[in-house]
């Protein structure tokens, strides 16, 4: 929302330079963008929150101004609706659920042209283009006071009968701006005996809009529903400057004023004179409400106590009509910030308009929550292993859950995956079932620059072939080109160990053309953690360690003869191979009695076991 | 004894590498004196076979640990003698490590930053309802803030879902309803995570990045305790003379509701390119829960109150490092890895 400087000094006293101003009004929630200096100007850009409407006007952001630098605003002077001279037939037919109010007025005998200069230096300054007197002066007073209007051409009314209703859908509508659209289902337009005139709250239409040679208008000043016009402004992707509006909620009080506003300046500006009664089409009084403010909730809440005075003060220079009863503040709300409908609202408004950097800051009281919560996320487990993983060389990357068809490995179906509905492009259209591909990418991508890569990612998968099966898990997943199966091999027994997990890790293992890669669940591999550690005193005794040298067949497992070797005794305290040639392997072992020395008579006989066991379970022989 | 006495005196004289070796065969190798001695230990009685046994192997030690001994005393003889014509300006040889991505660091120092304040942290669902994202914290269907997150939404075909009903999280927020749903306060939470925006891609901006949220519930809960946890959040992580600022904001499930700007890290509030020259850089939205979250969730507004926060992980990212482009963290080329 623009606003320039000059405008808002109409309505309020600044003492603040443009500054000082624009940060003032960024710290009480008018997010200040941008101040431009023009050569007779300064120009203000703000950034509107969603809840507050009032501020797409320039009223509006007078009344936060006037709040902080507490003065009083000059509201526009307003002229009483003047007696129609004649009366010329309209007939409205609204229905108050899907358009509250329908607020209008006739005005006949206009003359249309080109607007004066300073109408048309104030719309350039809020990037407006001029279009006539007529168009001009709607959106002078939209801009002013938040209030969208639109002038229809009485004579373009067939039958001079205005219907609102909601569309079926697929109706045609060409708007002001000759662009054409096919209407959605529910859209809120007003139709003449013949046609579509209006897209209520979004755009007015060609075939009735004011133009050189309109004689006679119709103004209309409605409240819209904001659901309603949100729909059919998304569903169109149509919007304009009264959509914003209405879609946040227009001052419903405002109607009358707004109307009056804009009949003053027509017949100013166009001539003219009033050729109907007002027309105020509702089912209910839009009137200020009432809210209260206890005191010690606002204490609770913000956590210092603000003296009767200044709360007292903050309220009336937000126009909020405080009365102090007792512990009780009172206040009246007026339709303009239909923002406020809670005790916090008002919390809020005194907190900001005290200036939260006024606040003394403080650390929560009371005790620290010790039960472990829902969805507890260890982040020490996932350090450790990322340890293990960048000590052995690896380097951690980060890539998009969102993949694209050209992605997919071969032998994976896009019917398998699950699926956004409107993605961003076709390159990210599908979420990824593994962290493969990513890693090859990142993979190939390094090449140019490096000759041994080593990479990992641990992040999540999406599974599932359609929403009911659909589960999020992580995968810890590596790729490296320097790396052999048994290092990589090593390095995931070390992860297992660093958690206390047996199992084997060559099932997560695949040799790929480029490198070794290797992807495990790793909440399921997490479930078997066992970090519990229990000391165990060191021997006492000296170990007897011997290397003995096997002939064995090479498809025998080296991990079986382990096994058998360990079983022949619990003295074998352990078994390593130390070395592997064509059929011969060479196993260190370390012996060890607990409350003992060994003597060689008992390793003697333990080999003899070993040896004799061996033969003939795998036809190992001791190698000469 | 008198294996080991000879040994070492003979260890003691040698002059290099290559006697030294000879030693060790004489003595150690497979029919080396000390070796052969171990042999005829089956012909010691059972009864002394053990000390015998023992002071064997300390004999043993006691030669390998002499000849270790010189061999390093040679080596560095060797080396002061080499190193007059060795370079040692060249680079060490540095062990070949692999580097954390900087998300990850960052995630971590956050997460410790919270935890000394009894902050446990959370990890939760991508795939999210629409009821948790949005309508449990008050941004109904057809509320304009859900045009500042812009929402991919899932296919639903073959399931028991509705069209629009599962969507990608837009916010680490649904962790806010998913915890409280299950869970009576007193709470202090911290979820770091990734959401999802339908958005173009450009240097702010992605239809991926990270986030993470902070919030607390307990009987007595602050608006000053907010600014205070953010205030100590800033400095700890930006270094203590980062200044904080907060101004008046709007999200529909908090009231009040603020953002925070922190003093420019790149010019210490000069201003510069990096905060558009206004000193200040906006880095985080939060406020006070609002009550009709809470009465959603069964607790009661009345008896409690809380806190939440949220800024996005990505952008502490980018901040600490000065890098001028989100997509440079989700790049896996290794020269950006390199560097953190």
């Amino acid at each position: 929302m623009l606003a320039p400087l000059s405008w808002l000094k109409e309505y309020v006293d600044i003492a603040l330079t443009p500054k000082e101003l624009g940060e003032k009004l960024t710290e009480v929630g008018l997010g200040c963008e941008k101040i431009t200096k023009t050569s007779d100007d300064t120009i203000f850009e703000f950034e509107i929150t969603p809840n507050r409407p009032d501020l797409l006007s320039i009223i509006g952001i007078a009344h936060e101004i006037a709040a902080i630098e507490n003065k009083k605003i000059k509201f526009p002077k307003l002229g009483n609706l003047l007696k129609p001279k004649k009366i010329i037939p309209l007939t409205i037919k609204t229905d108050p659920k899907i358009n509250p109010r329908f607020t209008g007025i006739i005005i006949t005998r206009i003359k249309v042209g080109e607007s004066p200069k300073w109408l048309k230096d104030r719309l350039g300054k809020m990037n407006q283009r001029s279009i006539n007197n007529i168009v001009d002066a709607t959106n002078y007073v939209m801009l002013e006071l938040g209030n969208p209007i639109h002038a229809f051409d009485y004579d373009k009314i067939k039958g001079q009968t205005m219907i609102v209703s909601q569309t079926k859908g697929g109706e045609e509508f060409e708007s002001v701006d000759g662009i054409k659209y096919h209407l959605p289902k529910g859209a809120v337009i007003i139709s003449d005996k013949e046609k579509i005139i209006d897209l209520c709250g979004i755009k007015g239409g060609k075939n009735s809009g004011t133009y050189e040679g309109t004689r006679n208008i119709l103004i209309r000043v409605p409240v819209e529903i904001p659901n309603l016009i949100r729909r059919t402004s998304q569903a169109l992707g149509l919007r304009s400057e009264a959509s914003s509006i209405f879609e946040r909620g227009v001052n419903m009080g405002g109607a009358i004023d707004a109307l009056k506003r804009i009949v003053d300046l027509i017949l100013e500006l166009a001539g003219g004179e009033v050729s109907s009664e007002l027309y105020d089409i509702k089912n209910q009084e839009f009137k200020p409400w009432k809210l209260e403010l206890r005191k010690n909730r606002l204490t609770e809440i913000l956590g210092v106590e603000i003296s009767d005075k200044k709360i007292l003060e903050i309220l009336e220079a937000l126009n909020l009509s405080p009365v102090l009863k007792k512990d009780i503040i009172e206040t009246i709300i007026p339709t303009y910030r239909n923002d406020l409908k809670i005790e916090e609202d008002l919390i809020e408004e005194v907190a900001r308009i005290y200036g939260y950097n006024n606040f003394p800051k403080t650390m929560p009281e009371g005790i620290v929550p010790i039960g472990q919560i829902p969805y507890f996320k260890d982040y020490r487990l996932d350090e450790k292993i990322k340890n293990i993983l960048t000590a052995s060389g690896f380097s951690e990357i980060y890539t998009y859950s969102l993949i694209g068809e050209k992605d997919l490995l071969q032998g994976v179906n896009s019917q398998d995956l699950l699926r956004i509905d409107n993605p961003v492009s076709r390159d990210y259209e599908y979420l990824r079932p593994t962290l493969k591909m990513s890693l090859q990418k990142a993979l190939t991508q390094n090449k140019s620059n490096f000759e041994k890569i080593n990479l990992f990612e641990l992040g999540k998968v999406y599974l599932g072939r359609n929403l009911d099966e659909a589960k999020e898990t992580y995968m810890l997943s590596g790729v490296s080109n320097s790396k052999s199966f048994f290092e990589i091999k090593g390095i995931l027994e070390k992860i297992f160990e660093g958690l206390g997990i047996v199992s084997d890790p060559t099932k997560y293992i695949e040799v790929l053309d480029e490198g070794i890669f290797f992807e495990l669940d790793y909440l399921q591999i997490l479930k078997n953690r066992n970090l519990n550690k229990e000391f165990k005193a060191l021997p006492k005794y000296p170990p007897i360690i011997e290397d003995i040298s096997l002939t064995a067949k090479e498809f025998i497992k080296t991990v079986d003869l382990i096994s058998e070797i360990k079983n022949q005794s619990p003295l074998v305290a352990n078994v390593t191979l130390l070395d592997q040639f064509d059929n011969s392997r060479t196993f260190h072992i370390i012996y060890q009695h607990k409350e003992r020395n060994l003597t060689m008579g008992d390793v003697g006989k333990i080999r003899e076991k070993i040896l004799k066991t061996l033969r003939e379970k795998f036809n190992a022989r001791l190698k000469e | 004894m008198q294996i080991k006495n000879s040994a070492v005196s003979m260890i003691i004289e040698a002059e290099n590498q290559k006697e030294l070796e000879e030693i060790k065969l004489q003595f150690l190798g497979r029919s080396g004196r000390l070796t052969l001695t171990l042999k005829e230990i089956t012909k010691v009685p059972a009864e002394k076979r053990a000390i015998v046994g023992r002071l064997a192997n300390e004999v043993k030690n006691v030669i390998e640990e002499t000849l270790e001994e010189k061999k390093l005393t040679l080596g560095s003889q060797i080396s002061n003698q080499q190193k007059q014509s060795i370079d040692i300006t060249n680079p060490g040889i540095k062990p070949d490590i692999g580097h954390l991505h900087p998300m990850t660091q960052v995630l971590y120092e956050v997460a410790d930053i919270f935890k000394q304040i009894g902050f446990q942290a959370a990890d939760g669902p991508e795939i999210e309802t629409d009821y948790h994202n949005f309508e449990a914290l008050n941004i109904y269907k057809d509320h304009p803030a859900r045009d500042t997150q812009q929402t991919l939404y899932l296919d639903t075909r073959d399931s028991k879902s509705n069209p629009g009903e599962i969507i990608l999280r837009t916010q680490t927020s649904n962790m806010q309803i998913r915890i409280m749903e299950k869970f009576t306060p007193p709470l202090r939470v911290i979820v770091p995570g990734k959401v999802f925006r339908y958005e173009q891609t450009d240097a702010s901006h992605g239809f991926e990045f990270w986030q993470f949220e902070g919030f607390a519930v307990d009987k007595n809960i602050r608006f000053t305790d907010l600014l205070g946890v953010l205030d100590y959040f800033v400095k700890k992580f930006f270094g203590e003379n980062t200044k904080i600022r907060f101004a008046s904001h709007n999200f529909p499930f908090t009231e009040p509701s603020l953002e925070g700007h922190i003093s420019c890290i790149t010019c210490k509030g000069k201003g510069c390119r990096f905060c558009k020259f206004s000193g200040w850089v906006e880095v985080l939205g939060a406020g006070m829960i609002h009550p009709n979250v809470l009465k959603r969730m069964n607790i009661n507004p009345s008896k409690y109150q809380g806190f939440a926060f949220g800024t996005g992980l990505s952008r502490l990212v980018t901040l600490r490092y000065q890098m001028n482009d989100l997509r440079l963290l989700t790049d896996p080329d290794l020269r950006i890895l390199e560097q953190f």
